[in-house]
Formats: structure tokens, C-alpha cells, sequence
């Protein structure tokens, strides 16, 4: 598999050339380009990895609650994939680590039950010549923005990479149509409940056993998002991202900020 | 926005009776901190009726007065067929353009002179609006502000107007710019395509007509949008005599009838300001990183 | 929008505004004619570093798409492509020049509007050209166009950068057919499509590998505020166009120079406070 993905980096022609001699791109605002600057990393280039990926249809009791497996292996799969080679660009240039790192969906209309996964991100290295590699030995990926990023070096933690859980639920069908008809309003639907409190925990809990594996001591910036994707209203996929951080130094150098009340709309 | 057309009670200057105003709260705020005291809002409308455009059903091109902006562009090809267009041509529409300039002049005079028997100083936060009703071709004219008054002030100009508000009008002020007035101005241009314009954009092939099959240009749209804002732009330069216009606005407005056949017509809009003082000297711009 | 302070206090807003409001009563003086769509913020940012706006500026194209290039077929649209940098680089060549025109050096806050249609391509720039402080005019070719705004030009001013002009590059493919076979018999399975794969990567490399090209040419060091847009033909869903552009910067003397943040604390939401120690 990391063969494979490491074919298709290559196969990016003169892009990644013209990177490694010195010209770098970045989706970066010029304000982030400045902090990243500040922090003392130097952009090379914007890099990307994609995969479309078929997601086969996996057998369901309607009547059940369950976590459809095969689903959220696709998920998972699919954008481990595009990070993978992600990262591989990034190693290509030197890079020390991947910022603003973005994990979008694409769906063309002719792939049925197919989907692009993409990564995309600023590739950056670190200005004093120390790396920045992770324990994994790769650069380190993190979706904080140019803003989080600087805030972050400046109280003593490092990204390490970004970390994500993803669990794929379906919401069993069966009398909830009797469900809705009987039950008073204003009532919790334990049932529902119940589901959506599982899938989010086994989406959080597998995001946090890929931290534990970076060997961090925490993870910022977590997100949970609630895609149905192309299933329709019952079958949910919980992605939890967040960005793992270690302790690099005791120092907090957070400056006192300036409080503003804009009174422009 | 609380705007209602309640002008009563607002005889007398701010402080004593109710005024109404479409000001927002911020903006309000930001007013009173200026020293000036909104009085009411005040409004003018004016409906005109819109001429329709000149008919290309005959098969002669538009007759331009000396001035005005118009191209000709001739068929190359012989006879080809009873559809086959033989001429083409841009041209600037100015009686739309006059239709437009005297009701936009009126709608804000008669905004004025509401804000003038109130005894207002200004009016600020202006909102203009041109509504086209299409039965029976009327254009109809909608301006609103809200008037002010400087305490202590006494003046016997015409009230000033500005698209702004609230902060950013304080800001213009702070950076050394007194309001004069708003400022807008309408262009209109008719493309009348040429064959070749035509089958460009329709996508039919053309490489028996001689046109090679490649992608090219389609230069008859692209003079009739560039003169369209190019007129545009001289009209409001025309107001400013010799001020400066701040915070504008483009809106660009095109109407196909088929394909190539198009009615461009941009709007410029934006403050005519004064400078009463140099600019300070000023800080450098900060980088900044929010924490919120 | 404003994220720098309101400096309550310096000025005394009522004594300005009264000296404003009173010299309206005297003739003016007269003076040029200037016209910028940019906010005061942005004009004071750009007089800061010693520039200042001259006029609204825009460019224009738009170039024909040969018929029947949206049919299926393999690989790239070629047409396409040249259809869409044909009319950027002639939009960019036109706001040059009506930039050169009004005496400007530059033209900042480019509005980039393109659209892809079965019969053409158009692109429309608007921005606002601006010069150093009483400098003289530039040649056309000179005239750097780009799509920062004012603020940042005048951030990496500071920093010590300058902007060279716009970049784009585009890349317009047929999306690869399957046979039905393989369709079935992927029913399944979870599996990576590698021909798509494939072709949607070359294409969206290709894209910014022209964009590249151009940042090159124009002697630039990077490319920064990259757009990357991608996606179907609304009129034809096996035809994808990605379509990228930024702004090529160069340092201007070999050496960055730092610019030390100021971090202001938005009062308008609820205050959420950063715990540094627990990550909370």
C-alpha cells in the first residue's frame, strides 16, 4: 500500500521539482505567512494528496442500531491515503511539518458510492535547522491555521500530527415512525440518544489512540463533524480531528493581548 | 433597521422631540460620539418611465449623436443566408442613461429638502434603490438617509450626504476627509452581435465561414464591457471636481437577449469627500493574531 | 471589516468633526481627482508605507471554447485550457494597462471573477491601482497586479516583500470512463479507483504546476493566498476543471524582516479564554 502511494507522489512531474528548487506556494493569507515566519518555520511549498475511493455497500439490519464497520474502514482508509501522500510530498521537499492541513470531500456525479478524499496544506521547515519530525519519523501535520499555530509555540507545545477518529452509524429504522407517533413532544428519543452517544465516543477514542501512538501528551482544537454523505438521513459518519501536541519547554511567552469591541457590522 | 416614516414631533432639533431613524444601534452610538444628532429620516422617490431601446428588427445600424460611443463591425463573408447577420454593432444607450441620471437626481433632491425643512446639518447612512417594475417600462427611484444635525452649528449650505455611518464614517473624518456628497452615475451599453460575435457564443462551428477553429477572442464583447465602465467611470470623475471619491462600488448589471446580444450596464457608486487637514502621521499596520 | 483598535481618546471626534463639517462652508481648493474602492483602513494601511490609491481599475476578457469540446473523450480538454489562459492573461494585460493609464504602479484588491460556459470562457478583474506617494507613472508591462488587500500589501511591505503579479494556471480533463464489468464487480468491496485517482491528480497537478511556470517567469520567489478551485462542468458532469492563482512575491533586499504580532482579544462573542496549561 505505501508503495503505491509513494508511485503516485512521484508521478507529480515538475511541481514538486520546482518546490525543492526554491520556489514555494502556500494557501496561507499573508497574515499566516508572516506568523509562520514569526514562529521561525519557512513555507515550501503547498502539498496534496487525494484518493477516490469506492465505498462498497455493506449489509445492515434495519431494525438495529449498529456501527457499520465496512463504512468506516472505507472512511478511514480513504483519507489515510490522501494524508499518506500528503506527507510523502512533504518529506519529498524536507519539510519539517504540514500546517493548515484541510481534509475535504468531493463527489462526482458519475463515480456512484465513489468519493475523492483530499489533503491539502502548507509544507513548512524549520528555520534553526532542527527537525521536527515526529516519533513516527514523519513530518508532523496539523490543521491549526498560521493564527493557532504561532499561539502554540508561543506556550511551549508542538504539533506533532493530526489525529483523527471516524465511525460510520446507522440509526435503526424500524418504529421510529410509531416512535414519533406516540411518544409526547418535548421527549428525549433514548434510542437515538443512546446511538449518537456511541458512535461519538468510538469516533473520540480511536482519535485518541492515534495520539497516544504520536506520544502526546494532549490534542487541541478538536473537532467533531456529522457528515451523512451520499446514505441518506440514517447512516451518519462522526469524524473527530484534532491536532496532537507535546511539551517542548516550560516557557510561555503569551504576551498580554489588547481587548477590541468592533462596532463595524 | 427601525425605519418607519414617522416624521412627526421632529419640528424642533434633536434633544427635544422623537426622530426616527434607520441607523443601527453601533451606528447610533457612533453618531452621537461624532456630535451629531440624528433628527429623522428622510426620503425622496421618483418613478420614471423608461423608453424602450431602439428597434433591431430593421436592417440598418443605430444612428449615434457626434459624442457618443459606438463601434461597427461588418460581416466578412459574402452571402451566406436570410439569417446570416450582415452588420453588427456596439452603442451607447443615453437616453437610458438620462432617464437614470434625472431620476436618481430627483429621488436625492427631493431626499435633500426633506433633510433641509428639518433643519438637518447632514444626512448620513443613504440607501439608494432602483426598481425596475417591468409593466409599462417604469423605473422607479428610492433614496433614504438619515438626517443630522450638529449642535451649534449653523449653516446655510445644502445638507451633505454619504453612503456611511457610525464608525466609518468617523473614521473617514479622523483620517482627514469631510463628506460632500454622494455620487452615482449609470452607463448603458447595447451589443447588437455581429456573425461572428454570434456564433462564437452560440458554439456553433465555424471553420467554413473561414473563422479558425480555435478559441479566440470574442472582441466585440469585451470593447462594449471595457467602454461601458470606462463611461462609467468618466461620469462620476465628472461629479468630483477636483474632490476625492471614497469607499465605491461597482455593480455590474447585463442583460442577454441571445447569444452575444447583450445590454451592459454597470453602476459606480460612492462618497465625493474633501480633505480639511493632511493626514496624521500614523503607526505602521500591526500583524495581529486574534484570540477570540 | 477592522481588527485594528479604534484610537478613542487620541483624537477628540467632536472637535474633528465640527473642523470637517465647518470647512464644507468654504470654497475648495480643488485638487486630483482620486477614486478608490478601498476603506479607510485599508487607504490609511497603504499611506503608513508611503503608497497611495489612485483609481478603480479593471480588465476584461473573454475567448470562444471551439463547439462540441465538452463531448466525452480522453484526457485533457485542451481547448478549454486555452480558452481559460488566453482570457486571464488578456483580463491581467488589460488592468495593467488601465493601471499604466491612471499613472499607477500597481493595482491591489484584485476582485477575481471567471466563469466557464459551453460557448466561453470570461474573466473580469477589478481592483485598485496605486502608486508611491507622488511617484511618477510605470510602464504597463511594470504594473504588478494582485489579489491581496491593501492591508497585506502593505504587511509585506514591511516585511520586506513585494508582489510581483498574478499566477494562474488551469487544467480542464475528461473524467475516466469504467466499464460496467469493473463496476459490478467492485459492488463491495472497498477499494481505491486508481485510473480516477490518477487522473484527477495529474490534473490538478498540472494546474498548479502552470501557475507555477508562471510565478517563475515572473522572477518570483512564492506564491502566496493560493485559490484552488475544482470541480464539475455545471453543464457537463464528465468534464472537471481545476483552476488555480495567487500572488507572486519576492523579498526585496535578501532578508525578512520580522514583524512582531499584536494579539487583540475580540470582545464582540463570549470571551473564551486559553488555559496554556491544560489545553482548555
Amino acid at each position: 500500500m505505501n508503495e503505491e502511494a509513494n508511485e503516485l507522489a512521484r508521478t507529480t512531474g515538475h511541481r514538486l521539482e520546482e518546490l525543492e528548487k526554491g520556489l514555494f506556494t502556500s494557501d496561507l493569507s499573508v497574515n499566516e505567512f508572516l506568523l509562520i515566519k514569526e514562529a521561525g518555520y519557512h513555507p515550501l511549498g503547498f502539498v496534496m494528496g487525494s484518493s477516490i475511493y469506492h465505498t462498497g455497500i455493506q449489509t445492515r439490519r434495519w431494525g438495529q442500531s449498529q456501527e457499520l464497520t465496512k463504512l468506516t474502514e472505507a472512511m478511514y482508509n480513504a483519507r489515510e491515503l490522501a494524508m499518506t501522500r500528503m506527507e510523502d510530498e512533504a518529506a519529498q521537499l524536507g519539510a519539517d511539518g504540514v500546517v493548515g492541513v484541510r481534509l475535504d470531500v468531493n463527489y462526482y456525479e458519475w463515480g456512484k458510492d465513489a468519493a475523492e478524499f483530499i489533503a491539502v496544506g502548507t509544507a513548512v521547515k524549520a528555520e534553526d535547522g532542527v527537525s521536527r519530525l515526529n516519533k513516527l519519523g514523519k513530518p508532523f501535520t496539523s490543521d491549526l491555521s498560521g493564527q493557532d499555530f504561532w499561539t502554540l509555540l508561543q506556550t511551549g507545545y508542538a504539533p506533532q500530527g493530526l489525529v483523527m477518529g471516524t465511525c460510520v452509524y446507522h440509526i435503526a429504522h424500524r418504529g421510529l415512525g410509531q416512535t414519533l407517533q406516540t411518544t409526547a413532544q418535548n421527549v428525549e428519543l433514548p434510542n437515538f440518544t443512546q446511538a449518537l452517544y456511541e458512535a461519538r465516543e468510538l469516533a473520540m477514542t480511536r482519535m485518541q489512540d492515534e495520539a497516544t501512538q504520536l506520544g502526546a501528551s494532549g490534542i487541541v482544537g478538536v473537532r467533531l463533524e456529522e457528515k451523512t454523505h451520499q446514505w441518506g438521513s440514517h447512516t451518519i459518519e462522526f469524524l473527530s480531528l484534532g491536532t496532537a501536541v507535546t511539551k517542548t519547554s516550560d516557557e510561555i511567552t503569551l504576551a498580554k493581548p489588547i481587548t477590541i469591541i468592533s462596532l463595524d457590522n | 433597521m427601525s425605519s418607519s416614516n414617522d416624521l412627526t414631533g421632529a419640528d424642533h432639533p434633536a434633544g427635544q422631540a422623537t426622530f426616527s431613524s434607520g441607523l443601527s444601534v453601533a451606528d447610533f452610538a457612533a453618531c452621537l460620539d461624532m456630535g451629531l444628532e440624528p433628527v429623522g429620516l428622510v426620503q425622496g422617490f421618483c418613478a420614471m418611465r423608461s423608453q424602450p431601446g431602439v428597434s433591431m428588427m430593421g436592417m440598418t445600424p443605430y444612428q449615434p449623436s457626434a459624442n457618443d460611443y459606438v463601434e461597427n463591425y461588418h460581416c466578412p463573408h459574402g452571402f451566406v443566408s436570410a439569417e446570416h447577420r450582415m452588420w453588427g454593432q456596439n452603442y451607447q444607450q443615453t437616453w437610458i442613461e438620462q432617464t437614470w441620471r434625472q431620476g436618481f437626481t430627483n429621488a436625492y433632491s427631493r431626499m435633500v429638502a426633506e433633510a433641509t425643512a428639518l433643519g438637518a446639518h447632514g444626512i448620513v447612512g443613504v440607501f439608494d434603490n432602483v426598481n425596475p417594475l417591468v409593466q409599462d417600462g417604469i423605473v422607479e427611484f428610492t433614496m433614504r438617509g438619515t438626517a443630522v444635525h450638529l449642535r451649534g452649528h449653523t449653516s446655510s449650505s445644502t445638507p451633505w450626504t454619504t453612503y456611511l455611518a457610525g464608525q466609518r464614517l468617523a473614521k473617514s473624518i479622523e483620517a482627514g476627509f469631510a463628506p460632500v456628497n454622494v455620487v452615482a452615475a449609470v452607463s448603458s451599453v447595447r451589443v447588437w452581435a455581429s456573425c461572428i460575435t454570434e456564433y462564437l457564443m452560440e458554439g456553433s462551428t465555424t471553420m467554413m465561414y473561414g473563422v479558425s477553429n480555435d478559441s479566440i477572442e470574442v472582441e466585440q464583447i469585451v470593447s462594449a464591457r471595457a467602454a461601458a465602465r470606462e463611461l462609467v467611470r468618466q461620469y462620476v470623475r465628472a461629479q468630483l471636481q477636483g474632490g476625492q471619491r471614497h469607499g465605491v462600488e461597482l455593480r455590474m448589471r447585463e442583460h442577454a437577449f441571445g447569444h452575444g446580444d447583450l445590454e451592459i450596464q454597470p453602476m459606480l457608486r460612492g462618497n465625493r469627500v474633501r480633505r480639511f487637514k493632511d493626514f496624521d502621521a500614523l503607526d505602521a499596520p500591526r500583524l495581529t493574531v486574534s484570540l477570540s | 471589516m477592522s481588527d485594528a483598535p479604534v484610537p478613542r481618546g487620541q483624537i477628540d471626534l467632536k472637535t474633528e468633526v465640527r473642523r470637517a463639517l465647518v470647512s464644507l462652508e468654504h470654497p475648495s481648493a480643488g485638487g486630483s481627482a482620486i477614486t478608490s474602492d478601498l476603506s479607510i483602513d485599508e487607504e490609511l494601511n497603504l499611506h503608513a508605507v508611503g503608497w497611495q490609491p489612485v483609481e478603480l481599475v479593471t480588465g476584461v476578457s473573454v475567448f470562444s471554447v471551439p463547439s462540441g469540446l465538452w463531448n466525452w473523450g480522453q484526457g485533457e480538454i485542451t481547448g478549454a485550457t486555452r480558452a481559460h489562459e488566453n482570457a486571464f492573461n488578456h483580463a491581467i494585460m488589460r488592468l495593467q494597462r488601465d493601471a499604466a493609464q491612471a499613472g499607477a504602479h500597481g493595482v491591489v484588491g484584485v476582485h477575481v471573477e471567471r466563469s466557464v460556459h459551453p460557448s466561453h470562457v470570461e474573466v473580469s478583474l477589478l481592483g485598485t491601482a496605486i502608486r508611491p506617494i507622488d511617484a511618477k507613472a510605470a510602464a504597463p508591462e511594470h504594473v504588478f497586479t494582485s489579489d491581496l488587500s491593501a492591508r497585506d500589501f502593505a504587511l509585506l511591505t514591511l516585511a520586506g516583500w513585494e508582489p510581483l503579479g498574478l499566477a494562474h494556471g488551469a487544467s480542464f480533463v475528461y473524467a475516466p470512463r469504467r466499464q460496467m464489468s469493473m463496476v459490478f464487480a467492485q459492488q463491495t468491496q472497498n477499494v481505491e479507483l486508481t485510473n480516477f485517482t490518477n487522473a484527477i491528480y495529474a490534473a490538478r497537478e498540472t494546474a498548479m504546476e502552470r501557475m507555477q511556470t508562471t510565478a517563475l517567469s515572473l522572477k518570483g520567489t512564492g506564491v502566496v493566498q493560493v485559490n484552488v478551485i475544482e470541480g464539475p462542468m455545471s453543464f457537463a458532469s464528465h468534464a472537471i476543471g481545476f483552476v488555480s492563482w495567487g500572488t507572486v512575491v519576492r523579498l526585496v533586499h535578501d532578508e525578512h524582516h520580522r514583524v512582531s504580532p499584536q494579539l487583540v482579544l475580540s470582545m464582540n462573542d463570549r470571551t473564551i479564554t486559553f488555559a496554556a496549561t491544560t489545553l482548555q
